[in-house]
């Protein structure tokens, strides 16, 4: 009695996580299936099959021109995060000082604050000091102030791990401050800078709740443009970016999963 | 997350490392959101003082407003509550099965991460359209005669941020599950406990902080979640975040914008401080 009881609860947990686990995967495959229609409308499962609307995508001005521009912001914030969070994972981790709390809780307060409010608070700004055309420099600002806090827990964490005596040796020995940095310091950490980096590019490349506020006319990003096209154009088209966003994710998410393992998102 | 232990001169100001950091966070987000605060507090005819709380306050008094602030809280109470009750099941079910599996499944919780808010969204309004595979299968079911609206409204919100944040939940969980030991249950089954007690005094008590942690980081992301709700809810169903946006970009009304800015800074610092009083796990899961 007691172990039928047991089995149907047990069935009944599969049951439901199978049926949840399904539901996550649900408009991921439903994209990439929808994608491949042959008609001029949307619909599961298609009538038909044609990769009409990757050639459309492929030949699609807008696609092209936001694709770069989220790669370049990307890159840029990525680059600019990874640097703002050594500097600050390496105040945390090795020096104690009045208002160490608050140069965490400033650094870390992107996290706190509401995306939408981070994305309106700069435009704001950049009206107010007539720069709000300057799109690209605008997302690059924005996609650093909120990715920083990423790599900078990475980094910290790595850090932690790290000998400060190894350092003090190496200084005793006549290393530069500089050198001993480079030649310890950073070797231990550079795990640290990689999934932090890889958070805050994945980050900034999807991001669409700062970008929708900052993006100008000429400065459009990739996530953004797909939004407005989804919502006027009736057309399959936004599926095959949608689709070709999902494959390249993938085939990112599996480098990242056979070199630094899955752990790196799990942990943010 | 402890620093290690002070390193040169004691209680001195690392300026040189410091000071950039420092720099680019005041300029770029202690100023934007003190204007903010500025903007939202501004008086709403020439004769007025600054600071003049009416549009904070009256934000909720006009209709549009009141109606906003009421659907945010339904809906990410909803949503955290499908969350937790799916996701639940989920962990424990990755949590119990065999290794190889086990990889398997977690990239599945995992991937739809890395997938952008406005690609997931998309693939909701195609599964939940009029001809959509959720309409024809609950006709199927006979459930409705006919296609009903899952998208432009409530349910396409609801439906949408719960795959948005299912995946916080689960892993919140999985957190806690994996770190209890086995023996544990091992103890209380050898003693004659039935598997039923031994879920609910043991593995609930025992997943708790996962389930606060969980719980407050969907609700708080509910809230303040942008995209999905824009393009799920449709212009006719706004939440706090698509009322912002529409002042800024359809009504051009900045200053009332500002001030729902103001109310969503002001959620986000009271649901920082209820997770640090409730876990000292401090910000740690808080993305």
């Amino acid at each position: 009695m007691g172990d039928l009881f047991l089995r149907s609860g047990r069935g009944l947990v599969t049951a439901m996580a199978i049926f949840w686990l399904i539901f996550l995967v649900a408009p991921i495959v439903v994209t990439l299936a929808s994608s491949f229609t042959s008609s001029t409308y949307l619909t599961f499962p298609p009538p038909g099959y044609s990769v009409r609307w990757y050639v459309s995508a492929f030949e699609s001005e807008w696609v092209w021109s936001t694709f770069w521009n989220s790669v370049v912001i990307a890159v840029v914030s990525t680059a600019i995060a990874v640097a703002l969070g050594i500097a600050a994972a390496r105040v945390l981790a090795r020096h104690r000082f009045h208002g160490r709390g608050l140069f965490e809780y400033a650094v870390l307060s992107p996290l706190i604050i509401p995306g939408v409010v981070v994305g309106f608070a700069l435009l704001n700004v950049s009206v107010l000091i007539e720069t709000q055309d300057a799109g690209l420099l605008n997302l690059i600002i924005g996609h650093t102030m909120v990715t920083t806090p990423f790599t900078l827990r990475s980094v910290w964490s790595s850090m932690a791990g790290s000998e400060i005596s190894l350092e003090e040796a190496a200084q005793s020995l006549g290393a530069t401050r500089w050198s001993a940095f480079w030649l310890i310091v950073f070797p231990l950490i550079v795990p640290g800078i990689v999934a932090g980096a890889i958070i805050a590019f994945t980050f900034s490349f999807n991001d669409v709740t700062i970008s929708a506020f900052l993006s100008a006319r000429e400065a459009r990003t990739l996530p953004v443009e797909l939004m407005s096209h989804i919502e006027y154009l009736p057309d399959p088209t936004p599926a095959a970016v949608s689709s070709l966003m999902i494959i390249v994710t993938l085939a990112f998410f599996l480098l990242v999963e056979r070199t630094v393992g899955l752990d790196v998102f799990a942990d943010r | 997350m402890t620093a290690g232990r002070a390193w040169g001169g004691g209680a001195r100001f690392p300026a040189s490392l410091a000071t950039p950091v420092l720099l680019a966070f005041a300029v770029f987000i202690v100023v934007p959101c003190a204007l903010l605060l500025v903007k939202g507090l501004e008086p709403t005819s020439a004769a007025g003082d600054w600071p003049d709380f009416t549009n904070v306050l009256g934000l909720f008094d006009s209709k549009i407003g009141q109606q906003a602030l009421n659907r945010t809280i339904r809906v990410s109470l909803i949503v955290t509550v499908i969350c937790l009750v799916a996701g639940y099941p989920v962990a424990l079910f990755i949590a119990r099965c065999a290794p190889r599996w086990r990889g398997l499944l977690l990239a599945v919780v995992i991937f739809p991460f890395l997938i952008s808010a406005v690609v997931r969204a998309f693939g909701w309004t195609v599964l939940l359209g009029d001809s959509g595979l959720a309409n024809k299968g609950l006709i199927a079911l006979g459930l409705i005669d006919r296609p009903i609206a899952l998208v432009q409204n409530e349910i396409g919100i609801i439906v949408g941020e719960t795959h948005l944040l299912m995946p916080y939940m689960i892993l919140s969980l999985l957190a806690v599950l994996q770190r209890i030991d086995p023996n544990l249950r091992h103890a209380a089954e050898s003693l004659g406990a039935s598997p039923v007690s031994v879920f609910w005094r043991i593995v609930i008590p025992l997943t708790l902080p996962g389930l606060l942690t969980g719980t407050l980081l969907v609700f708080s992301l509910a809230m303040t979640a942008f995209a999905t709700p824009f393009l799920l809810g449709g212009g006719r169903t706004p939440i706090l975040t698509t009322l912002l946006y529409d002042y800024a970009f359809t009504l051009f009304d900045w200053r009332l914008a500002a001030s729902i800015g103001i109310v969503l800074l002001i959620l986000g610092i009271l649901f920082v401080t209820i997770h640090r009083f409730v876990s000292s796990r401090g910000m740690r899961s808080y993305g």
